[in-house]
């Protein structure tokens, strides 16, 4: 409660501040106020870190924390414990893990489809990911994929799942209600992650070194973004997480190895930024006003927040040890 | 709709199987020319693992099912082991035109295999020799070389030491031609990146009381100022005697301690974890156990097969045929190599680019290139012989 009336305080401040910076240089813009939950793959913990970039909270919650999707509600988020070979529910606002799903086989990432509350996990030294009922933790089935399946995602709809392979350098697509194998895309070298808009599928190519966009329904390739900040040569490009502004037509991509973040318009597929940050960019998370952009350098142990408004990064803090995902809350 | 679609999947695949084109992959060995020694030092006591590299061949090709089964390509392994009694060019006859030819072979053996297959115009790979005189005077157009040239190791160690700013080198050498030799390659690679050499000592295995300040590593290591001690010891003999033992308390590295290599059981990013798990279990009648891994002739080998899978989009395949010769060539070609940045051809010398593991036995404590170490064109080429420095110009 007492939180709560903390943060209305802050978006009252963010309101009344907004004018003032308009007219100033528009660094230290104060923007709405957020929690976001950041894994960190090899001290074993989820950090809490507020929007000013202090470390709030830190959680020892498993071995190896990698994956990480917001659960039922806005307390909530899942967590893949590699190691382990478990799913975690964790709450953030208590602070302890709710419920556990295990012997999920070297659970990698996840993603959980709300209307149906199915939790689906790629599990990264089998070949294959598969499917929870999230709330009571049951087992639902099993997708055959190829080797290293990593990134998995799943229409808005329900209808189709999508898996990337890493090794495989495939996309295997499912149907999402019988989960039966529809299709196979070929990928450039390395597929991590997926991103779905409305009619698109983006995949993040690591060793390739580029963004191949697909159309989700004929699966063909569309178009390409291949990258190319200053400083650094082609086969540095090593992009992971790719994530859709919901209120205008951006999309952010880490670059991992070349150390920026490149932002995309996706009318035009023109890379209209790029933003030095830590290294080894490879995590996103938006806040929930999409106002800011925190990205996290798995090789320098930090994440670095982007003002949207400005394209500019306003701060850079220590993580945990190789920060991996990030959920960002009101 | 869905399963449509599904059927016409599968029925595509049969039929392109019905006429498939053929992968050969062949590896030619010599075990009778192998030294009974292989990896041991005195009393037999086992100082590296030297392995054939068929594992590393079988595990790659494993990998590739899924490559495969997209392009309609059926892999066949062939492994020719070599023996006196009949020509090598009578027993070299029987690979394919089309094969890619991986020569686990000791080096006199080597140069004699690959040259004669470089007449008969085979594509061949070597994933068992740096020695840089294959790559810059003998420089085959059929050979390809996808284990690392001392050149990368120690361009790499050189970078690691300035990085570390340990810009004070006392080499350490055995007494062996071989060793000679590359200690000349360290030298070049420390002058490069603007180390300064100390002295430069050998080793001397000797009952001699004269010869003691050559064979006690703390006489051999002293009188002299130094950040760090840098050993070449290539049959891994009196080397590892000398850390812990120096006269100064200092590093070391080289052949011991800290050592430049291409691949390492301990490496945790980039994937690798899954590779060498998978190294120790995709066959299952024989698993390994986790502490083994790929040495780097294994990691050249897989490494080689690779190049050719992941980059089976850039050249034409028909039903037919495949030619891993197309490939290699196509500037295009590139491989995942679990390390952080893909790996390519360098058209000049046929050499493998790749980043280089700086490692001790149990961790790997960086990945060369080392930050500020810049190249205008490509990032790793600041290892190894660039195109204007090398000897060898194939293209």
């Amino acid at each position: 409660m007492i939180q709560k009336q903390y943060k209305n305080n802050r978006n009252e401040q963010a309101l009344t501040l907004a004018f003032v910076t308009l007219i100033s240089l528009g660094t230290g813009t104060d923007l709405a106020a957020f929690e976001a939950i950041i894994t960190n793959e090899r001290s074993g913990d989820a950090i809490h870190i507020n929007d000013e970039g202090s470390t709030t909270h830190v959680a020892k919650v498993c071995s190896r924390p990698r994956g990480m999707t917001k659960g039922f509600d806005d307390s909530q988020v899942v967590i893949a414990c590699s190691d382990d070979d478990k799913v975690i529910i964790y709450n953030r606002k208590t602070k302890a893990i709710e419920a556990e799903i295990n012997n999920v086989t070297g659970a990698m990432n996840l993603t959980f489809h709300e209307p149906t509350g199915q939790l689906l996990v790629t599990n990264e030294g089998s070949s294959r990911a598969s499917v929870y009922d999230l709330k009571s933790g049951r087992f639902i089935a099993e997708l055959r994929t190829g080797l290293e399946p990593d990134g998995i995602a799943i229409t808005g709809d329900g209808k189709l799942i999508f898996v990337a392979s890493e090794n495989a350098g495939l996309v295997h697509v499912f149907d999402g209600a019988t989960y039966q194998p529809l299709d196979v895309i070929r990928t450039n070298l390395r597929p991590r992650r997926i991103a779905l808009s409305s009619d698109e599928l983006w995949v993040s190519s690591e060793m390739g070194s580029r963004v191949e966009i697909f159309d989700t329904k004929t699966r063909k390739m569309k178009a390409e973004v291949i990258f190319a900040p200053k400083g650094f040569r082609p086969e540095q490009m090593t992009p992971v997480d790719i994530l859709f502004n919901p209120n205008n037509n951006e999309a952010y991509v880490a670059l991992g190895g070349a150390n920026h973040v490149a932002i995309v318009d996706t009318k035009t597929l023109k890379i209209t930024k790029y933003i030095l940050v830590g290294r080894r960019a490879w995590g996103l998370g938006l806040s929930p006003d999409a106002q800011t952009l925190i990205v996290l350098n798995g090789l320098s142990d930090d994440f670095t927040m982007i003002n949207l408004n400005t394209r500019r990064p306003t701060l850079t803090r220590r993580a945990g040890l190789i920060p991996h995902s990030i959920e960002v809350f009101k | 709709m869905s399963v449509v679609r599904l059927l016409i999947t599968l029925f595509a695949g049969f039929i392109s199987h019905a006429s498939a084109a053929t992968f050969h992959a062949v590896i030619v060995t010599a075990s009778g020319a192998e030294s009974g020694a292989r990896g041991h030092s005195f009393a037999g006591i086992q100082t590296r693992v030297e392995r054939p590299v068929q594992r590393g061949v079988e595990l790659a090709l494993f990998e590739s099912t899924t490559s495969f089964e997209a392009y309609g390509i059926v892999p066949k392994l062939m492994i020719i082991d070599l023996n006196d009694q009949q020509p090598i060019d009578t027993q070299l006859a029987q690979i394919p035109t089309d094969a890619l030819v991986i020569l686990d072979l000791p080096k006199p053996e080597f140069i004699q295999v690959a040259t004669a297959l470089n007449a008969l115009e085979r594509t061949t790979i070597n994933v068992r020799h740096p020695d840089t005189d294959l790559r810059d005077q003998i420089c085959l157009p059929s050979l390809y070389h996808t284990i690392p040239s001392e050149r990368m190791y120690f361009d790499a160690l050189g970078q690691f030491l300035i990085y570390r700013g340990w810009r004070k080198v006392l080499v350490v050498h055995g007494p062996s031609e071989r060793d000679k030799e590359r200690t000349a390659i360290l030298e070049k690679s420390l002058k490069k990146f603007g180390a300064e050499i100390s002295d430069i000592r050998q080793y001397t295995l000797s009952h001699h009381p004269d010869d003691r300040d050559k064979n006690k590593p703390e006489f051999l290591t002293g009188g002299a100022s130094y950040d760090v001690v840098a050993v070449i010891d290539s049959d891994k003999d009196f080397g590892r005697y000398i850390q812990y033992s120096t006269r100064r308390a200092r590093p070391v590295v080289g052949d011991v301690g800290l050592t430049p290599v291409g691949w390492h059981r301990t490496l945790e990013r980039y994937g690798a974890p899954q590779l060498n798990e998978r190294y120790q279990r995709f066959d299952q009648s024989n698993p390994l156990p986790p502490s083994e891994a790929m040495s780097d002739a294994e990691f050249a080998a897989w490494s080689a097969i690779k190049l050719i899978t992941n980059s089976l989009s850039v050249a034409g395949i028909n039903a037919q045929s495949l030619s891993p010769r197309q490939i290699l060539e196509h500037p295009d070609t590139q491989v995942d190599l679990y390390k952080g940045t893909r790996g390519s051809i360098r058209n000049w010398n046929h050499q493998l680019r790749q980043p280089i593991l700086l490692a001790t036995s149990e961790a790997v404590i960086a990945v060369a290139p080392m930050p500020k170490f810049l190249h205008p064109k490509h990032y790793v080429d600041t290892l190894g012989f660039d195109k204007p420095e090398s000897p060898c110009q194939l293209n």
